[in-house]
């Protein structure tokens, strides 16, 4: 499998946790105290519960159910109930292979976590999430452009799967890079990195150029959003 | 005592008054109110103090009653923010600002907040809207968020944390009830644990406690070890 940009490393500040999904991967994200990121199938070896909603403590991860914790490799070192004890080594969810490059974090579940490589002048603004597919939320870019009568150009594919593709939207900013991570058949995650010389100003207006975006994208989707 | 608090436990817009007088550091006297299942806030006394028959209702010493919570926010900064951050009446575009998401917290109230009696107490409902207003009114809160974040404010309305983050916080928080995580909204997620680590934050149930930023030495268990044991 190829790895997936699951989200931006500034949305995911020390000692704060988060929920991936790849494919039939449920994951949990976390980050800990002194910035040690972590990625762990989002389910406690305990009793199931979902690592996500756990809280960090330091450098590790307390499950939200029964408290016990798990150390940054993943091994479990203390069950509130039995403090005494000393858990087994066996006591470990699956851990994926996780890296952070460009601002984005990317997850393998199934090999070594690898960075596309993107220009390096990039700034990462924000995650949007589609209640569509990637193709409807691509073909709303251009129709989005031509109901506004605005010029939009799509520009280079600078990776297929995931898809990461530029754009230029000639009347608010160029060099806009797109990183689409499908994370459901009707769910697609884009993250927007733009020129690091971009004013506020026209980062607030790529933000809401997105946010047009996606209604037109899901405007099929839902008679009431 | 400074004012009394008519309360239900599992409230979100009660916990946002207890939650500010919290942050504030101000005692109070509550009196718990049988919200579910005896409704005792849609009869007498409680419908004499509030025909809206709505909770939370505050009662001032001075018999003043105010029986909408983004009022009470006002009141208890008015009263007791010694430093005026909370709501800096001296600070118009501010409090222009902090009005605008004042309001925008009845929104989360009428689809977060319903949904969510809709889910855990069968409040009837059409739900298919009102879940739609509220997806609706948590991405205009992410948006905002993130554009916050562009020049350079983590809070609503400013540098520091204002009365409209508390208005906010109860039913964002409590999404997750109404079946509406918050796996899709990175900036709220952030803006939610900002929250939690103000000094002088307290917990409802469904809203957990940063047990690690409080507890560091970690000696107890988890934030619901007390409610499964
Ligand atoms: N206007 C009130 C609304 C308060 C409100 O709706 N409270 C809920 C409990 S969280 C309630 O009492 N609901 C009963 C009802 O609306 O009949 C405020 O924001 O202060
Ligand atoms: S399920 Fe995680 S500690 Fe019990």
């Amino acid at each position: 499998m190829t790895s997936h940009p699951v989200g931006l490393s500034g949305n995911l500040a020390p000692r704060q946790v988060m929920r991936a999904t790849i494919n039939q991967f449920d994951i949990a994200v976390w980050r800990s105290e002194s910035g040690i990121i972590s990625a762990w199938d989002n389910r406690c070896p305990h009793r199931g519960m979902r690592l996500s909603h756990g809280f960090v403590r330091g450098e590790s991860l307390a499950c939200a159910y029964h408290g016990w914790h798990y150390n940054c490799e993943g091994f479990c070192h203390y069950i509130p109930a039995h403090p005494e004890l000393t858990p087994p080594k066996t006591v470990r969810p699956v851990i994926y292979s996780v890296i952070e490059r460009h601002g984005l974090i990317w997850i393998n579940p199934t090999a070594e976590a690898r960075a596309h490589e993107l220009p390096d002048n990039l700034i990462p603004l924000r995650t949007l999430t589609f209640e569509c597919d990637e193709n409807t939320a691509l073909h709303a870019m251009s129709s989005t452009a031509q109901h506004a009568g605005e010029s939009f150009e799509p520009g280079d594919t600078l990776s297929e799967s995931p898809r990461i593709i530029t754009v230029n939207t000639p009347a608010i900013a160029n060099g806009i890079i797109i990183a689409f991570h499908q994370c459901a058949p009707h769910n697609v995650i884009a993250h927007v990195l733009v020129q690091n010389t971009l004013s506020s100003a026209a980062q607030i207006d790529v933000s809401r150029w997105l946010e047009s975006v996606r209604r037109h994208a899901e405007a099929n989707v839902s008679e009431y959003l | 005592m400074s004012f009394t608090l008519y309360n239900y436990v599992l409230s979100g817009n009660c916990y946002k008054v207890r939650l500010m007088a919290s942050l504030l550091k101000v005692s109070y006297e509550a009196v718990s109110v049988d919200f579910h299942p005896g409704k005792a806030h849609k009869q007498e006394p409680l419908l004499k103090l509030n025909p809206a028959g709505t909770l939370p209702v505050l009662v001032t010493a001075d018999h003043e009653i105010l029986t909408e919570t983004q009022a009470m926010l006002v009141w208890l900064a008015q009263q007791y923010d010694v430093d005026n951050t909370w709501w800096p009446a001296h600070n118009q575009p501010q409090i222009t600002g902090i009005m605008q998401w004042l309001a925008f917290a009845s929104r989360l109230s009428a689809t977060v907040g319903e949904l969510r009696l809709h889910t855990m107490l069968n409040k009837p409902l059409d739900a298919a809207p009102t879940r739609a207003g509220a997806i609706k009114a948590l991405r205009e809160l992410e948006s905002h968020l993130t554009e916050q974040r562009i020049h350079g404010h983590p809070w609503l309305a400013g540098s520091s944390p204002t009365i409209a983050d508390i208005a906010c916080f109860p039913y964002t928080a409590l999404s997750p009830d109404a079946n509406i995580e918050h796996d899709n909204y990175p900036a709220i997620r952030s803006w939610l644990h900002a929250v939690r680590c103000l000094d002088g934050f307290i917990t409802m149930p469904g809203i957990f406690e940063l047990h690690t930023l409080r507890n560091p030495a970690g000696a107890d268990a988890s934030p619901l070890s007390d409610t499964v044991a």
